[in-house]
């Protein structure tokens, strides 16, 4: 059995693993979300294919293959072929670094990551992250349908300005754990029930969250797809198995997304005095697993609810909240993290900070008229600056 | 080789793991599913109507601005990374000596960032309207 502890083995049985896994999985959300979609709506949900509806993930994947494949006339065939191959390839390449099990700082002892010790780790997911946006504006321009433009290029600007707020809150936590290392920043939480990052840097856990949303084109922020405005978006020309790939591209996405939100703020798979840094032992392994996939089950249900509760944004609201309050709240975070890690202050000044920097513009941007808003609406209306605008309106 | 690229293998072969899947999916499904044109099923789809004008008309230079403000804030994410990672970690990190010059200098770094993010705004460049 020492062939199977070869890095490279292992790699390939776990990869296969997670193709195996992943797809089933994502069906079955698909199913949850309309089971939880249902009973928010007070309706029954998908009942009819075995009891409770439970084969309706299987009826649905059979459809996928067996439905007629439309490749209508005006498309650009390369590319509407290449769209939903790199929604999915993108998706479930960033998976290669997370860890969906228990991982170890000892020698020869195994963890359960695809690619363990890659020292880059999320720099790695953030930039096979952002190519997926290639997947949604290939899609879109291949279609050459005005809905799919219309979707493709509002999510292209929606995912590029998130991308900026998602990759500065993470900041803040890399500088109290040093490391870009997944299993180094589990590990560095694993000292502790309060050295969870999620204890210093609750602001940061918000803008993360509500920037992953967007990246995910979840709503309240699926303007791309926004299905009484423009059909499904960028997907409106893709039938059969191709429209598949799309859906099974972004329930990937939602499932990393869950990952990176437990093992950057919850502590990934430690839990006090059940789930510890332990030898592992078998017993270990198995409690290990069943805290973290309860963990990053409560995370996905979260953001299904989530789903249900909220509206859609407008779109200039939903620019805006990426540019006017996420960028400047999470530069604001780093700065305070900036400081209490230079001039050595307990990691609970920065809490404060966090709940300061959260409830100090709220207050101020809920008055009406109050200062901010009145300098903010000076500042817009050019009265502040000899700048020109670009353009005329 | 040394030990930082050999961490890097297995994304490889799990790259090659993926592509395989994403090719039988694609080949196998444009390969047992059905498929039977007409002309309306080639046709754009706009809601029943007949397709009017070509897709692919101007759009708002807004998208523009929204994607070279981006570059401008991406490039400057990917230089905080590293910082972010050596300035405070225990091992291997910036030297003590060196800690104080580097603060200062990512607090001008900084200090720029939020000078180009004003003249953004006042340049009106978040308005959608």
């Amino acid at each position: 059995m020492d062939w199977l502890t070869h890095p490279l083995v292992a790699a390939f049985l776990l990869g296969v693993l997670v193709l195996v896994v992943v797809p089933g999985v994502c069906s079955y959300l698909i199913f949850l979300e309309r089971k939880i979609a249902a009973w928010v709506q007070k309706r029954h949900g998908p009942n009819r294919v075995g009891p409770w509806g439970l084969f309706q993930p299987i009826a649905d994947g059979l459809k996928f293959v067996l439905k007629e494949q439309v490749v209508p006339d005006h498309v650009n065939k390369i590319l509407y072929f290449a769209a939903p191959s790199i929604a999915v390839l993108t998706t479930l390449l960033a998976f290669a670094v997370v860890p969906f099990g228990p991982t170890t700082d000892r020698p020869n002892e195994f963890s359960w990551v695809v690619a363990p010790n890659v020292d880059v780790g999320i720099l790695f997911i953030f930039a096979i992250g952002s190519l997926a946006v290639y997947a949604i504006i290939l899609g879109g321009w291949a279609s050459n349908n005005k809905y799919s433009f219309i979707g493709a290029l509002r999510s292209s600007a929606q995912v590029i300005s998130y991308e900026i707020p998602l990759g500065m809150a993470v900041l803040g936590v890399l500088m109290i754990c040093g490391s870009l290392n997944l299993e180094k920043i589990i590990h560095h939480q694993a000292q502790g029930f309060f050295s969870w990052n999620i204890w210093f840097q609750p602001l940061a856990f918000l803008v993360f969250m509500t920037a992953a949303l967007a990246e995910n084109n979840r709503l309240p922020f699926d303007l791309p797809e926004c299905e009484q405005e423009l059909i499904g978006g960028f997907h409106t020309e893709y039938s059969a198995m191709k429209f598949g790939m799309f859906f099974l591209g972004e329930y990937t996405h939602m499932i990393t997304v869950s990952f990176l939100l437990v093992i950057l703020f919850f502590g990934g798979w430690h839990f006090p005095w059940i789930a510890e840094m332990a030898p592992q032992t078998v017993g270990s392994v198995a409690v290990k697993f069943m805290v973290l996939f309860a963990k990053v089950g409560v995370a996905i249900v979260f953001i299904m609810l989530i789903r249900w509760t909220l509206p859609r944004f407008r779109f200039d609201q939903l620019m805006g909240l990426a540019w006017k309050v996420l960028i400047p709240l999470s530069l604001a975070n780093l700065l305070a993290a900036m400081v209490v890690k230079h001039f050595g202050l307990s990691l609970w000044v920065l809490t404060a900070a966090n709940v300061g920097l959260f409830f100090v513009p709220a207050w101020l941007a809920s008055q009406p008229l109050g200062v901010v808003r009145r300098k903010v609406q000076r500042l817009e209306s050019g009265e502040l600056g000899v700048v020109e605008p670009l353009y005329a309106d | 080789m040394d030990h930082e690229l050999q961490s890097f293998l297995p994304i490889f072969i799990y790259l090659v793991l993926i592509l395989g899947f994403v090719a039988t999916v694609l080949i196998a499904s444009h390969w047992i599913a059905p498929r039977k044109p007409t002309v309306v099923k080639d046709m754009p789809y706009e809601s029943g109507m007949d397709p009017i004008g070509d897709a692919r008309q101007h759009y708002d230079i807004r998208f523009y601005l929204v994607a070279i403000l981006f570059l401008v804030f991406d490039m400057e994410l990917l230089f905080l990374y590293p910082w972010t990672v050596s300035a405070y970690a225990d091992q291997g990190g910036v030297p003590t000596g060196l800690r104080n010059p580097v603060f200062i200098i990512m607090l001008v770094f900084l200090a720029t960032l939020g000078i180009a993010y004003v003249y953004a705004w006042k340049k009106g460049v978040f308005e959608w309207r």
